[in-house]
């Protein structure tokens, strides 16, 4: 394949500061500053990550709680800027970090989905083309009428899930959204997957089901410690990832 | 041409823009006509507090003294309400910020046209006022909106400014409160010019938010369209702090989530 990559990270490396002082006010950190007592502790959440996408494929990534995983989503979805290393991703993204995000409690399912759609930086007008599609899609029927504090988290979800993948995007980024939502509900997402599939769509999904990274991946990417461990079919790395996790019971 | 991005970009989410006005709207009119009346009426209290201390307890002499007040006060309700709107306004929204990515500006722009709306809204008692009190109702009138964007361009900037230092630091929004509450006073907002003794005179006139009150009070106080070196003072404190605060912004923007 001679196209350009959809994703391509170079020593793409990201740390949080965490002061040692906690330091929320202007005044306490003016303090600290001329003191010269400002200690900052470093958590490298990712180091020196390196990846390739390119079109169509699609990546399952795991790894321990704290490897990193959502960082390197929020890198790669625009959200974080990586302290150092370089991002390139082109074409349109549809980021699900977490779902019904920006959802206004007080307001109906219906101005949700535009308020929604509109964050993700859709248009009026594209939203209006896609509405009915939306709500069929999400099975909330006369619902998106209530306030959507009136939902329970599985129609939040239904609801949301709907509103990202209204549009074909060209990479779509999964945080672990398969999880919520019930048997039936999980069958149409993977099926709107199937979809995208079909029209080229790369995939990155975060999931701590291996079954869900089988079914739905044919990459596989092994974070730990914010570094990757491995990267290869999805059944040899998820062999890797279980053998690990077994020789660390617990952990 | 990274400006130029940016503003493609916040072009892209106009109709986000409007749907953040619509709902800072409709939180502040729900479902009551009692927020509506409010925003009409705080201003008209207000006026009336300093109308009574003024006429009573500092004697200066201005006619049609509540006209010249309650301009005052709206303008500077809108400036300083923006202000520390638009400063809240990136936390309050946290959770898009770590989640969805935008252009941040999105959220101070909203604040600042939702500040518009309001300011609009109370030029309704104004009017009243105007009514009452006999004050001759000129054509300069049709000049406020041109007042009002030079007044919104300024506060945006001032807005873009400070709402950063907001997310970084938990303590700004409260100097920032403090440090507005010392401008209006510096602000020839309750008193006239005239009463400034001549050895302070200079701070009030130099200070940007006089040049950007004339403005938008002149035509209604005074019947005239500003003079052309005023608004060209106004208009170019309102562009560079424009220019300053969007710069700072883009500058604080991609630390904005790690903090937020």
């Amino acid at each position: 394949m001679t196209a350009d990559p959809v994703v391509d990270l170079r020593d793409v490396s990201l740390c949080y500061r965490l002061a040692k002082q906690r330091i929320p006010s202007l005044k306490e950190y003016a303090l600290h500053w001329v003191r010269g007592a400002l200690v900052y502790e470093q958590l490298w959440a990712l180091k020196n990550v390196s990846l390739s996408l390119s079109a169509g494929e699609r990546l399952g990534v795991v790894g321990s709680n704290g490897a990193g995983k959502s960082t390197l989503l929020k890198v790669i979805s625009g959200v974080l800027k990586p302290v150092e290393g370089r991002r390139a991703v082109r074409g349109r993204v549809a980021p699900i970090l977490e779902l019904g995000i920006g959802f206004d409690y007080e307001l109906t399912g219906d101005e949700n989905i535009y308020l929604n759609a509109l964050f993700l930086g859709h248009s009026r007008k594209d939203v209006e083309s896609r509405y009915q599609d939306i709500v069929e899609f999400s099975g909330l029927g006369d619902f998106v009428r209530s306030p959507v504090r009136s939902y329970s988290s599985g129609m939040l979800a239904r609801l949301g899930f709907s509103i990202v993948t209204a549009w074909v995007p060209d990479l779509l980024i999964l945080d672990e959204v398969l999880a919520v939502g019930d048997m039936h509900f999980v069958k149409k997402c993977e099926e709107r997957l199937a979809e995208f599939r079909r029209s080229g769509t790369t995939l990155i999904l975060v999931s701590h089901a291996a079954e869900a990274i089988r079914r739905n991946c044919n990459r596989c990417l092994w974070l730990e410690g914010g570094q990757v461990r491995a990267d290869g079919p999805p059944d040899e790395v998820l062999a890797l990832y279980a053998g690990s996790s077994a020789e660390r019971p617990g952990a | 041409m990274q400006s130029c991005g940016v503003l493609r970009s916040l072009l892209r989410h106009r109709d986000l823009i409007w749907a953040l006005v619509q709902r800072d709207l409709r939180v502040r009119y729900k479902r009551s006509t009692m927020g509506l009346v409010w925003t009409m009426l705080q201003p008209l209290l207000t006026m009336s507090v300093m109308v009574v201390v003024f006429s009573t307890v500092f004697r200066f002499d201005l006619p049609r003294y509540p006209v010249y007040c309650l301009a005052g006060i709206l303008f500077w309700n809108f400036f300083s309400q923006s202000i520390v709107a638009s400063m809240v306004s990136l936390r309050a929204n946290a959770a898009i910020l770590h989640k969805v990515p935008l252009p941040k500006e999105v959220f101070p722009i909203a604040t600042v046209i939702s500040g518009v709306v309001n300011l609009s809204l109370a030029l309704v008692p104004l009017g009243l006022i105007l009514l009452a009190t006999g004050h001759p109702l000129r054509p300069s009138l049709l000049f406020l909106p041109v007042a009002i964007l030079v007044a919104a361009l300024f506060t945006l900037g001032m807005g873009l400014l400070l709402s950063p230092l907001a997310v970084f630091f938990t303590d700004v929004v409260e100097m920032v409160s403090v440090g507005l509450s010392l401008l209006m006073y510096l602000t020839p907002i309750f008193y006239p010019m005239a009463i400034v003794p001549d050895r302070f005179r200079f701070v009030v006139r130099f200070n940007p938010v006089r040049s950007i009150l004339e403005v938008f009070r002149d035509p209604i106080y005074f019947g005239k369209i500003p003079p052309l070196t005023h608004l060209g003072v106004a208009v170019g404190f309102a562009a560079v702090a424009l220019l300053v605060g969007a710069w700072a912004f883009r500058r604080n923007s991609d630390k904005i989530p790690y903090y937020v």
